[in-house]
């Protein structure tokens, strides 16, 4: 780390999210601007000098003609990422950061899920990377609801869910990393405040299937969203209170489904009976 | 026999009439439906299976017998929520759980009285988080589903 502390770092950046501080320097200021996209939501300034996480981001580039130094991203002492693509240590630092915060919040309980807003009530869609929540929830936002997030739901510790509203990341089918797009491209709005959960919709997309539910036991139900959570093994049991909770308010439901925006009518159907 | 539960390194929760159970040993998490969460409770080392099965009867007002018992001591056991698992007359007992199970599922109404227990491995961070699939560009193995970021070009296996 000591080595690591001798470059030259020009700029930096201490930030507070979910109760953790965070810092970020750069060899090169002009770079920070560009790191404002990647920080969590509600992220604000801080001026504390001890930070729970420090990340360094080293720009190479080229030195003189014919040669190029790699940009580099660390974590501490840990080397997480050496690109010559500077979006690369981007998405790195984004990949690292956001799972950092997910794992250690404070007060928070994440959840790998996508999240409507819907007649006041939380939509939450549980599920693992690929098995099109980001869809279903750009078709539940063009269908009327409010846009909470399409990677966590972020619980507290009464089960309501607040909102992790950063750009949807569209796949658009062709491999591709995702493009990152803002809900009002949608026609969308952000939500604001957090919602009691009024449905959890475990799904995954399948070719021709209608959703055809049927209703998880509330312990059930449990295990169902502690299987996406990221800190399940590191604090279980805060883990379990808080998904007691959800269970507790809302009705568990799992099925396959077909096309994103059938099965998003049926869902708001569901939420509003 | 007189079955007695485990009580090291489990995070217990109940749930309705469900009872939650994390496992810090091997991160597996555990949902007891009634019946097992009753037979577990009373796993305490004294209580015998024809007491559990009579006590069983009159909490759930369902005919519960010792095979409803043994069934619920074996799911129990092979989750590793007992201190030992319950192993008499093994393929018999096997053969007679598997008949009960088939008879209490086929009588109406009595399906509840079955134990059962739903049992998840409890995921990594990384598992739980947007990864990136096959093919993809990354910079890091923990980016990718497969877990590997491989090559000189850097995708994910």
């Amino acid at each position: 780390m000591e080595k690591l502390d001798r470059l030259g770092w020009a700029a930096d950046l201490c930030f507070t999210a979910y109760g953790l501080r965070i810092g970020i320097r750069v060899n090169q200021p002009e770079v920070l601007e560009q790191l404002a996209d990647y920080l969590p939501p509600g992220w604000k300034p801080s001026a504390a000098r001890v930070v729970d996480r420090l990340y360094s981001v080293k720009i190479g580039g080229s030195v003189r003609p014919g040669i190029r130094n790699f940009h580099l991203l660390y974590a501490g002492p840990s080397r997480l990422a050496r690109t010559m693509v500077l979006e690369g240590i981007l998405e790195a630092l984004d990949f690292d950061l956001q799972l950092y915060v997910a794992e250690k919040a404070r007060r928070r309980v994440f959840v790998h899920a996508g999240v409507v807003g819907w007649r006041e009530r939380a939509i939450v869609i549980p599920g693992m990377s690929h098995a099109g929540k980001t869809t279903l929830v750009a078709a539940l936002v063009r269908a009327g609801a409010t846009y909470y997030s399409d990677e966590y739901a972020v619980f507290d510790a009464q089960g309501s869910v607040h909102p992790y509203a950063r750009p949807l990341g569209i796949r658009d089918g062709n491999g591709d990393r995702p493009r990152r797009c803002p809900v009002q491209e949608l026609g969308g709005t952000p939500g604001a405040k957090p919602l009691a959960v009024g449905l959890v919709a475990v799904s995954e997309y399948r070719v021709g299937a209608s959703w055809r539910p049927r209703a998880l036991s509330p312990g059930q139900g449990a295990l169902a969203l502690l299987e996406n959570t990221v800190s399940a093994r590191r604090r279980p049991g805060a883990a379990l209170d808080v998904l007691q909770q959800v269970v507790s308010q809302a009705p568990v439901l799992k099925g396959a489904r077909g096309e994103a925006a059938d099965a998003a009518r049926e869902i708001l159907d569901r939420a509003m009976g | 026999m007189t079955p007695r539960a485990r009580v090291d390194e489990l995070v217990v929760r109940e749930v309705e009439d469900e009872t939650l159970v994390y496992d810090l040993k091997r991160h597996r998490a555990h949902s007891l439906n009634q019946t097992a969460a009753l037979v577990w409770r009373w796993c305490d080392g004294r209580t015998t299976v024809p007491e559990m099965a009579q006590r069983l009867q009159a909490e759930l007002r369902l005919p519960a017998d010792e095979e409803v018992v043994l069934l619920a001591l074996d799911r129990l056991g092979r989750s590793h929520l007992l201190q030992e698992r319950v192993t008499s007359k093994e393929e018999a007992v096997r053969v007679s759980r598997r008949a009960v199970a088939r008879k209490v599922a086929m009588a109406a109404g009595m399906t509840v009285l079955l134990p059962v227990v739903t049992s998840i491995v409890a995921p990594t961070p990384a598992a739980a988080a947007t990864c990136l699939a096959t093919g993809q560009s990354c910079t890091q193995n923990t980016q990718c589903c497969s877990g590997s970021c491989l090559g000189i070009v850097f995708t994910c296996a």
